[in-house]
């Protein structure tokens, strides 16, 4: 009789052979299927014009067969769910990327330059000066535009009239002057809106105040210019402390009003200027969203007495990733994707089009600005010409680099304070400047 | 041969300590103590041991071990004890009324009156409103262009223009401490009331034998009773102050500057928006820190005369 012989196997070995076995099973098919098709590029943005980004990611499967996964997050959670990615050491190919993280991302070793694509640095000579600046650090460029826009200096023109004036103001001095009208003929009791609050948006704000009085945060070699009284940050700050303290043409709840409630106030004709992102121009001319709809204009933003009409530019653009950069083939796949959305697609940029049309964004390529399509749509609610006037004097932020995030507490809360009166303009510059200089001793 | 016989020896061993209940407790409980030491003490231990670290998420190539210099650069952070002392003055100033409202609401609701019961029903609407609804809810009140705070008072002839309620810094801690005594006085209340109908009659009809006052039953009588149920509330409402958040997040951010940057919010901005792990870590730990000295100094001093 033949002896049975029972196999030992312990629970440890058959534990590992069915995990080997499990693994098997799930990596077979993959394997297959990735002799099949190229490996997907996987794409993360923020969740903005989710439906156009997806039919033009259709477009390019179709036109490349390469696959993309597609994932999106709300803009508030982004930049924080993003670290989280790259340290968790997600799969992550392309992202959308905002100006402002690009120091901090690049230093990580998080995104990965694409300026040895030729194919794609081939852009920027049709792309705006400062749109190119906000993608490069340290010399290298991370990316190609998605969008960009600038802070206008707006007004309703109904109000101007009514005040008696024929033109809007030049220069922050003529801001005073009309609002001070305005509040005398009981027009608007606060004529200029501000929007001051800590937000996100504030430093765009503050950016543009500064430069259009001809001030800097940092000088080229990213020390702090702030203090300075003339070519700093001090006369734009003084003239907001004067205009809520002093005029009363600026509300003092200016600094507990964010962006969005700022545009809805002067979208509902509480005020006659106002400083907005140029795109919200659509929605404020639409009857269907605003209360002052065809009486809004854009004019250049008003300039100090040692300024400019400079504003302050942002960028978002199309990145990639570190560790996608190493995989040579991903890599590619990955920088065709970058061109189908950040450069042209099909002979045009298709993308930024789409997105102009769809929710009004601004691009950052010169050549849109001559497409009739662009032309008519701009100028069925705004001024085609001012806007590309305007766009030409934005100015990238000089203060974006790896500590903008901790400097940027601080310096919203001084400035805040200022407004309010429990510290003076000087002191509050002072202390912003002089935590600069010591955040960036310690980067 | 040899091993064999050292493993039985070893089950020997572990019969002899524990016996077949304990053995079988043992069993049952070890998947809930595994989950309980991966999502709770395994987090607390790792986030204490990262609080001796320089952990800034966006410089993962610089992380040093720095002692204890997370904790004592807190001390020279001037941000810091703004914080704590706005941290104490909304504590304080919600405490002391939620204690005081939820008394007389309590009280009230110790009466036997008609109606008695849907006004417990709706006192605890406020209780029932998630923390961020309220805090909406708030935002819309206190809104200087269009919030019913002003819309009521202009039309009760007590203001005659809008007023800037959050934006003012003066009013501020105070108006978001108002939001929070109305969302945590319904909790209070009860928990006092539970206290109240402890209280045995007979002390009462004593005290009126005795020719006692209403205001005398109440400080003699109700009050002492009460203890427990304060003590309660106290503990538990201070905790809640000291580490609230959604409310500043909602309402002003912190600002205007610094007038509502309490410790929660400075923690959550060294964490969350500096992403600096290590030292919003210590903060943590601090903070923490101070609630159980908080609790305990409580519990200490109403607990010993209960």
């Amino acid at each position: 009789m033949a002896r049975l012989i029972k196999p030992q196997i312990g629970r440890r070995e058959f534990l590992k052979s069915s995990a080997a076995a499990g693994a098997m099973a799930l990596a077979g098919p993959a394997r297959f299927a990735g002799a099949q098709a190229a490996n997907p590029v996987t794409l993360h943005t923020w969740s903005a014009a989710v439906d156009t980004v997806q039919s033009h990611l259709n477009a390019f499967t179709k036109s490349t067969g390469i696959p993309v996964n597609y994932g999106n997050s709300p803009w508030a959670q982004y930049r924080e769910g993003m670290v989280t990615k790259f340290v968790g050491g997600a799969p992550l190919d392309m992202m959308w990327v905002s100006d402002a993280w690009l120091p901090e991302w690049a230093e990580a070793g998080w995104i990965a330059p694409i300026d040895e694509y030729d194919f794609l640095t081939a852009y920027n000579s049709e792309a705006e000066d400062f749109c190119t600046d906000s993608m490069t650090y340290n010399g290298r460029q991370y990316g190609l535009t998605y969008y960009t826009d600038f802070m206008a200096f707006l007004y309703d023109e109904s109000k101007i009239k009514e005040a008696g004036f024929d033109a809007p103001p030049a220069t922050w001095d003529e801001v005073v002057e009309q609002s001070l009208v305005m509040k005398e003929k009981g027009i608007a009791e606060f004529p200029m809106m501000l929007a001051m609050a800590q937000e996100s948006w504030l430093i765009e704000f503050m950016s543009s105040l500064v430069y259009s009085h001809g001030g800097r945060f940092t000088d080229d070699a990213g020390k702090a210019i702030m203090q300075h009284d003339k070519d700093g940050a001090v006369e734009a700050l003084q003239w907001v402390v004067d205009a809520v303290n002093k005029h009363g043409i600026v509300s003092p709840a200016c600094v507990e009003t964010g962006e969005l409630s700022g545009l809805k106030a002067f979208a509902s004709g509480n005020h006659a200027f106002a400083m907005v992102a140029k795109y919200r121009l659509r929605m404020l001319n639409d009857p269907a969203q605003s209360q002052i709809a065809g009486n809004v204009k854009q004019a250049m933003m008003p300039k100090g007495a040692n300024g400019d009409h400079n504003t302050v530019g942002w960028m978002r653009f199309h990145g990639m990733s570190a560790q996608t950069a190493k995989d040579k083939q991903q890599a590619e796949n990955t920088a065709k994707l970058i061109e189908w959305f950040g450069g042209k697609s099909d002979g045009a940029y298709t993308f930024q089009k789409l997105l102009f049309l769809d929710i009004g964004a601004g691009f950052g390529v010169k050549p849109l600005f001559d497409d009739p399509e662009i032309q008519a749509s701009y100028n069925s609610y705004g001024d085609v010409e001012m806007i590309k006037a305007q766009q030409a004097l934005a100015m990238k932020k000089d203060v974006v680099t790896p500590w903008f995030g901790e400097w940027s507490e601080t310096n919203g809360s001084a400035w805040q304070s200022a407004i309010l009166g429990n510290t003076d303009v000087k002191s509050a510059v002072t202390k912003s400047a002089e935590l600069w200089d010591e955040l960036k001793d310690s980067y | 041969m040899a091993e064999v016989v050292h493993q039985q020896a070893g089950r020997g061993r572990l019969r002899a300590m524990f016996g077949y209940e304990e053995r079988s407790a043992i069993v049952f409980l070890a998947p809930v103590m595994a989950v309980l030491m991966g999502v709770a003490v395994f987090p607390i231990l790792y986030s204490f041991y990262l609080s001796f670290f320089r952990m800034k998420l966006t410089r993962p190539n610089r992380t040093p071990f720095v002692w204890f210099d997370n904790y004592t650069d807190l001390f020279t952070n001037e941000l810091f004890w703004v914080s704590v002392t706005r941290t104490v003055v909304f504590a304080v100033t919600s405490v002391t009324s939620i204690a005081v409202v939820a008394l007389l609401v309590a009280l009230l609701l110790n009466q036997n009156f008609r109606g008695r019961r849907i006004l417990s029903t709706i006192i605890l609407i406020p209780w029932a409103i998630p923390y961020v609804a309220n805090a909406l809810m708030w935002k819309w009140i206190y809104d200087s262009g269009y919030g019913a705070l002003n819309g009521v008072l202009y039309q009760l002839d007590f203001i005659d223009k809008y007023m800037v309620w959050l934006g003012d810094q003066d009013k501020t801690i105070f108006l978001i401490a108002n939001a929070f005594v109305w969302k945590e006085v319904p909790l209070a209340a009860i928990l006092l009331l539970v206290s109240l109908k402890s209280i045995p009659s007979d002390l009462y009809q004593a005290a009126r034998v005795d020719g006692a006052t209403v205001w005398q039953r109440f400080f003699h009588v109700t009050l002492p009773a009460m203890k427990p149920g304060f003590m309660l509330v106290m503990i538990y409402e201070t905790m809640m102050a000291i580490r609230h958040f959604d409310l500043f997040f909602i309402l002003t951010e912190g600002g205007p500057g610094d007038a509502s940057h309490v410790l929660s919010w400075h923690i959550y901005v060294e964490t969350f928006r500096n992403l600096s792990f290590g030292s919003g870590a210590a903060m943590s730990y601090v903070l923490a820190l101070v609630t159980f000295a908080l609790s305990y100094t409580f519990i200490r001093t109403l607990g010993r005369k209960v």
